[in-house]
């Protein structure tokens, strides 16, 4: 039976990633008992939380519509039939860019998109906390970056980061748990352009293994990963907190779709109504935490409007579904004169993040890029839509895969309150309104790229590459549901509780107030990290029934 | 054989346990051997020099196991980790070649000789190939990078040590035949050995600590062979600066753990090997991926040196 049909994690039991056909114990719980905590999403916000609340020893159950794998046996070395980790159900998407959506911006999946992230884990820069009060541009996040910087390193010992000795941008950092990999060829050629531009590089810090770590072994450099790891080097949320969220007696719900959150007449949460083997079910919950990241979240919280709440649960404000962010994910490609191979190893092995913390530029927010290793379909695709070449030419230039190198960007876009998502007149299979994503550059975003694509063509060249050309594309999510300072302008507070019921929480990118020039997982997965602390942190105080009174007269 | 994933952990744990074991008693019997009887008091002359060109052959044997065990280690070290390389530079086979030559020992009297100063030659030039691999070859020149993945710096230097060995041994038994003093370039042969044999230990930590924080210690018995030697090193230092029998015995016991820490040390390595991808089951390709097998061994090689020194030293007292 596979995973994708029938759900696996029942009965008391639910897949041991670290063992083909294994199971390990999971505690179940009725669906007429009322948890602590029901978790709509269990990638790097939703698993990450479930594991740290059933740990504190609240009672969580733990909603994913994707399948729970075992990556052992699940996960093949195949470019379409990996597809399956991505988000394929339809989405209606607008605006005047409007982005692609699934490979590189959502996953479903048990453990979400961290199972075909590509496991680039990079710190935020400090000043991007402030950013409006320190650089001038976008909002400010309510939560500070010396707190951050803690809870970084928390996640980072998560996910056994793979990262450098000494990292050249940015405060100092504690050392990363596991040591860099060996820098690939691909890498190799970005060292070689930033020493020839005169500007720092590093290895790439990475959620994947250098040595072993319990029952997963170290990465054997086998391409695939944003295919999905099948050796679980890749320290996914599936193969870290997952596990440890069923240890510690949470239950996770995989192929399990929660329609609507729903509301008594106090305004209150109550639990989630879901569609799990074949019907729509009930579970009770004390509190309610949407974590399906930038999409699905709003979608969720639209999606579950009643009489009291017409515009949408946690939208007094207006903002929810609104400050969409993307990465641009601009890139410049060549032909080198050796061989590469760039599909050896993990995708992006050495990380430039000059442009993050240098603040001479025509732009507000920053890039950093990555050497790249494409495998040969993703590739194909990126070149053809891109460039249109076709026919001998096109088997010319794949002919050329293996002396091919590149560089990316990861770069910050502005949060814009047209960017965002709303419901469509369309239904997806389970009968639900689909999500419409609306999204436009703005010009600050396009003198970012433009700026990047210059740096980058000249960078390359540096490096030895040849007959140079341009894609564009853009990877990540962030923001949909932005926390802020005050209840008029954000969705929730520094703790993802929303302002207007103090029982629905948010965990998950969603709620990035800016995106950044940096992959957002391990923020992601850093702030639910932060988010549990505080959650033990009010429960300690007897302030989760209740928001405490200082912040409840703000929100009234 | 099922993959790693699919065995439980008690089979491998009981199998590297065993490899351990069997380790740890194949030490015990090389150190169970004894030296000759100490020379006593009011030995006759002729008994005198008879016991001290006992004792040089004693030392020379101790040596001459040294250079084994070191040769045998680079032998297959090299050759595995050469052949990771492709042997894209034809001096890559010289390093086994080399070891292989020093093994053999080449015919008798000056051959010998010339066997084991090819293979001291062999090492020293290797590490300078390693050392330009590392610093000059690289993209990005000398970074922690290039030092974890590049060309080992200290890996060529165990064949300078086996080829030290072998040759300070020909020259013991040259001194044993013509009934002269234990010396060694001039140089009296305990208190040489034994600094020898600290600095090499040293080395060799050197080299264990670089490659077990590439593995971020990710196991905590790999802390052992960084700490262990080192302090066997330095109690071997001390007993060349105050030969009493306290010093000597504790620097005995610390080089005899030492011996039986690189034979467990393979033990070990089997059991990361198995920890790998496929584990033994795809022993082709993690035998290259996972930690050298036959590298901890060569602990064993130098500590031995230093327990002859220490039973000259002895005899000598």
């Amino acid at each position: 039976m596979s995973a994708e049909d029938t759900p696996r994690a029942v009965h008391g039991r639910a897949p041991d990633v670290f063992r083909r056909g294994g199971w390990v114990p999971m505690r179940c719980f009725d669906d007429e008992e009322e948890v602590d905590f029901a978790i709509v999403g269990t990638g790097a916000g939703g698993g990450t939380l479930a594991a740290r609340l059933a740990e504190a020893g609240f009672s969580v159950v733990a909603f994913d519509v994707g399948a729970f794998y075992r990556p052992l046996e699940d996960f093949a070395s195949d470019e379409r039939e990996q597809s399956k980790l991505y988000w394929r159900d339809e989405r209606v998407s607008g605006g005047e860019h409007p982005i692609s959506l699934g490979s590189n911006n959502s996953g479903q999946s048990v453990g979400g998109s961290t199972v075909h992230f590509q496991m680039v884990t990079l710190r935020f820069r400090p000043e991007w906390f402030k950013a409006r009060t320190k650089l001038g541009y976008g909002r400010d996040w309510p939560v500070g970056w010396r707190e951050m910087w803690g809870y970084y390193a928390k996640a980072e010992a998560a996910m056994a980061i793979s990262g450098p000795i000494s990292y050249p941008w940015g405060p100092p950092r504690g050392r990363y748990p596991y040591r860099a990999h060996e820098v690939n060829a691909a890498g190799q050629v970005l060292v070689r352009g930033a020493r020839a531009m005169g500007v720092a590089w590093a290895p790439t810090p990475l959620a994947t293994i250098s040595a072993p770590r319990g029952l997963a072994h170290p990465c054997v450099y086998r391409g695939f990963c944003k295919s999905g790891c099948s050796t679980n080097a890749k320290q996914s949320v599936l193969v870290t907190y997952i596990p440890r969220a069923l240890k510690a007696g949470a239950e996770v719900r995989d192929l399990a779709m929660v329609g609507q959150i729903e509301t008594d007449d106090a305004g209150r949460a109550t639990g989630v109504v879901y569609y799990r083997d074949g019907r729509w079910r009930r579970q009770r919950a004390r509190n309610v935490v949407a974590a399906g990241y930038s999409i699905e979240t709003p979608r969720l919280l639209l999606n579950s409007a009643t009489a009291r709440f017409p515009d949408g649960l946690a939208n007094s404000s207006g903002t929810v579904g609104t400050h969409l962010m993307v990465h641009s994910n601009h890139a410049v490609w060549g032909e080198m004169d050796e061989e590469i191979r760039w599909y050896k190893g993990p995708p992006s092995m050495a990380v430039c993040e000059h442009w993050n913390y240098e603040d001479q530029k025509d732009f507000h927010g920053g890039y950093a890029f990555m050497s790249q290793g494409p495998l040969p379909v993703d590739y194909a695709q990126s070149f053809v839509s891109n460039t249109g070449v076709w026919g001998m030419e096109l088997r010319r230039r794949m002919a050329n895969y293996n002396r091919m190198a590149g560089l990316k960007i990861v770069g910050e876009t502005m949060p814009q309150e047209k960017n965002g998502v709303t419901l469509a007149e369309e239904r997806d299979r389970f009968g639900l309104p689909v999500a419409r994503v609306t999204f436009g550059y703005c010009d600050n975003d396009r003198r970012l790229y433009e700026h990047s694509l210059r740096f980058m063509r000249r960078m390359l060249k540096a490096a030895g590459a040849g007959d140079l050309f341009e894609t564009e594309s853009t990877a990540h999510l962030m923001g949909g549901c932005p926390m802020g300072f005050k209840p008029d302008d954000s969705v929730t507070d520094a703790d993802g509780r929303t302002w207007d019921i103090d029982n629905l929480w948010i965990c998950d990118g969603s709620l990035f107030p800016t995106a950044g020039g940096v992959n957002p997982s391990l923020t992601i997965v850093a702030m639910a990290e932060r988010i549990a602390d505080r959650i033990v942190a009010l429960a300690g105080r007897g302030e989760l029934e209740r928001r405490g009174r200082r912040l409840g007269a703000l929100a009234g | 054989m099922p993959e790693p994933s699919r065995r439980s952990l008690l089979s491998p744990a009981l199998w590297g346990g065993a490899a351990a074991a069997a380790g740890l008693a194949l030490g015990a019997l090389w150190m169970a051997r004894r030296p000759p009887r100490r020379a006593r008091e009011g030995m006759a002359p002729a008994a005198r020099t008879a016991h001290g060109a006992a004792m040089e052959r004693h030392l020379a044997r101790r040596l001459d196991e040294a250079g084994t065990m070191l040769s045998l280690s680079v032998l297959a070290d090299s050759a595995m980790e050469h052949y990771r390389g492709r042997f894209h530079d034809p001096f890559m086979y010289a390093a086994p070649a080399a070891a292989a030559l020093s093994l053999a020992r080449g015919g008798p009297g000056s051959g010998r000789r010339t066997a084991h100063g090819a293979a001291a030659l062999t090492g020293a030039v290797g590490t300078g190939f390693h050392v330009y691999n590392v610093v000059a070859r690289r993209e990005s020149g000398l970074t922690w990078n290039s030092l974890f993945y590049g060309a080992p710096l200290g890996a060529p230097a165990a064949l300078v040590l086996a080829g030290m060995a072998g040759l300070a041994a020909a020259q013991l038994r040259v001194e044993a035949r013509e009934g002269e003093p234990a010396s060694i370039a001039g140089a009296p042969a305990a208190p040489l050995v034994a600094l020898g044999t600290a600095l090499g230990l040293l080395g060799t930590t050197a080299e264990v600590a670089l490659l077990h924080f590439r593995g971020a210690f990710q196991d905590p018995w790999m802390y052992v062979p960084v700490t262990l030697p080192p302090t066997a090193a330095l109690a071997l230092a001390l007993t060349v600066l105050r030969p009493t029998p306290a010093t000597i015995a504790a620097a005995r016991r610390l080089l005899q753990a030492t011996t039986a820490m690189g034979l467990a040390g393979a033990g070990f390595h089997a059991y990361g090997i198995h920890r790998n991808m496929g584990g033994w089951a795809n022993w082709s390709q993690m035998l290259l991926q996972g930690p050298p097998l036959p590298a901890p061994p060569s602990f064993t090689g130098v500590a031995l040196a230093g327990l002859g020194a220490l039973d000259l030293m002895e005899s000598e007292r």
